[in-house]
């Protein structure tokens, strides 16, 4: 993600560049990050410093791919700053979206609501290659079927919320 | 009381247990919980564009206006979305656990203790962070179980992350994450997530693990087994 690209990132979270100035280097967000008891030693401070600096935001810095927006960072940082928030605008930025998303989004367009069976039926491949079948089992203790709701307005609901139109790169 | 109730899509399908859990306590308690009408998802975790998640939850806080002055949610990711959503104040979003304080369910009698029995009660990430939504008392599972009698074990767990939000996107880190939790736990775990629920359900070999609603369900006698 280049300089050009960061401001889908400051338009996507609200923050300005000189936000991410107060970020000196005290390393707490990548002390508590989730992603680190993955053993992927990751600095989410990276990542706050290359917007800041105008420099490229490298696309596999692993935690793009990683963060579980757990917001421990957040929690830790002395300027409370959402890093999680940041990550998902950099994701966009660099339209990384994971099939699961895709699926997601999907379903909001079509009903304005999650629709499971859909979500499943969308990555099904997906399930059936990463070996999610063998807890099916398990799932189906909890889980209740019934048939979706269309929610109205969802036209205007769409619009609204970025769903009609793709996102990312300005 | 009359609150405004946003169910959420997770718990009209994956959590549907979740949900027929709150409006019975709700109902025991004589409030009433009034489905917002025509309710759309709050975005969840899944949208790169804060005012995104902002307009979606928004709009559920416009549909509630005129159900009632108080809205509940009980999915953490809902409330979390909702409550950022109330910009300006004019509604009053909660989450069950929000709401569960010693005073509040001080209407239901309780019909069995917990002596002798262990719970790993675990809140995971949405309750407690960002810190501007979360819960105002960290211990409520803690209070309640310990107040019938029960042992609290996995402190150090209760707000760590079970990886929930990856469960489709790399599982391996779901399943390690969620792993850590379940080995350092003892007895039966208590959550409210339907997230940290489905995270910790696939991957548990042994342990049992309940929504917290279904543990009150219990001790009033209004469920036979927990």
């Amino acid at each position: 993600m280049n300089k050009k690209d960061h401001d889908t990132v400051f338009k996507h979270t609200g923050y300005k560049r000189e936000d991410f100035s107060v970020c000196l280097g005290c390393k707490i967000c990548a002390s508590v990050c989730t992603a680190n008891d993955l053993a992927l030693n990751v600095n989410p401070q990276d990542i706050l410093i290359s917007l800041f600096m105008g420099e490229e935001v490298n696309a596999d810095h692993a935690l793009l791919r990683n963060c579980t927006n757990c917001y421990r960072c957040t929690y830790a940082c002395p300027w409370n700053i959402r890093i999680p928030e940041v990550i998902r605008a950099v994701r966009e930025g660099l339209a990384i979206e994971s099939e699961f998303e895709k699926a997601f989004k999907g379903s909001l367009r079509i009903w304005g609501r999650v629709y499971e069976p859909y979500i499943f039926l969308k990555v099904g491949t997906l399930l059936v290659k990463e070996g999610y079948l063998k807890y099916m089992t398990k799932w189906t203790e909890y889980m209740s079927f019934h048939l979706p709701h269309k929610v109205k307005g969802l036209k205007s609901l769409n619009s609204s919320s970025g769903l009609n139109g793709s996102k990312g790169r300005p | 009381m009359d609150y405004a109730y946003y169910p959420g899509c997770s718990l009209t399908g994956s959590a549907r247990k979740l949900d027929k859990g709150v409006r019975r306590i709700f109902k025991m308690l004589g409030h009433t919980l009034k489905e917002i009408p025509d309710w759309n998802c709050c975005g969840a975790f899944e949208f790169g564009d804060r005012k995104d998640l902002v307009k979606l939850s928004g709009e559920n806080l416009r549909k509630a206006q005129g159900v009632a002055s108080e809205v509940v949610a009980p999915c953490p990711a809902c409330s979390r979305n909702l409550k950022e959503a109330n910009e300006d104040d004019n509604l009053k979003v909660y989450n069950p656990l929000d709401l569960f304080s010693k005073d509040f369910l001080s209407g239901l009698v309780m019909k069995r203790d917990l002596k002798g029995q262990v719970f790993t009660p675990y809140y995971g990430c949405v309750l407690f962070r960002p810190k501007e939504t979360a819960i105002p008392n960290p211990n409520v599972m803690e209070e309640f179980v310990t107040a019938l009698g029960a042992d609290v074990a996995g402190e150090k767990m209760k707000d760590r992350c079970c990886g929930g939000a990856q469960f489709f996107i790399n599982k391996g880190n779901t399943e390690k994450l969620s792993r850590m939790i379940l080995d350092q736990s003892k007895g039966t775990i208590l959550l409210f997530c339907p997230l940290c629920q489905m995270a910790l359900k696939t991957f548990s070999i042994n342990e049992k693990i309940v929504y917290f609603s279904d543990l009150i369900l219990y001790v009033t006698g209004e469920e036979n087994k927990l």
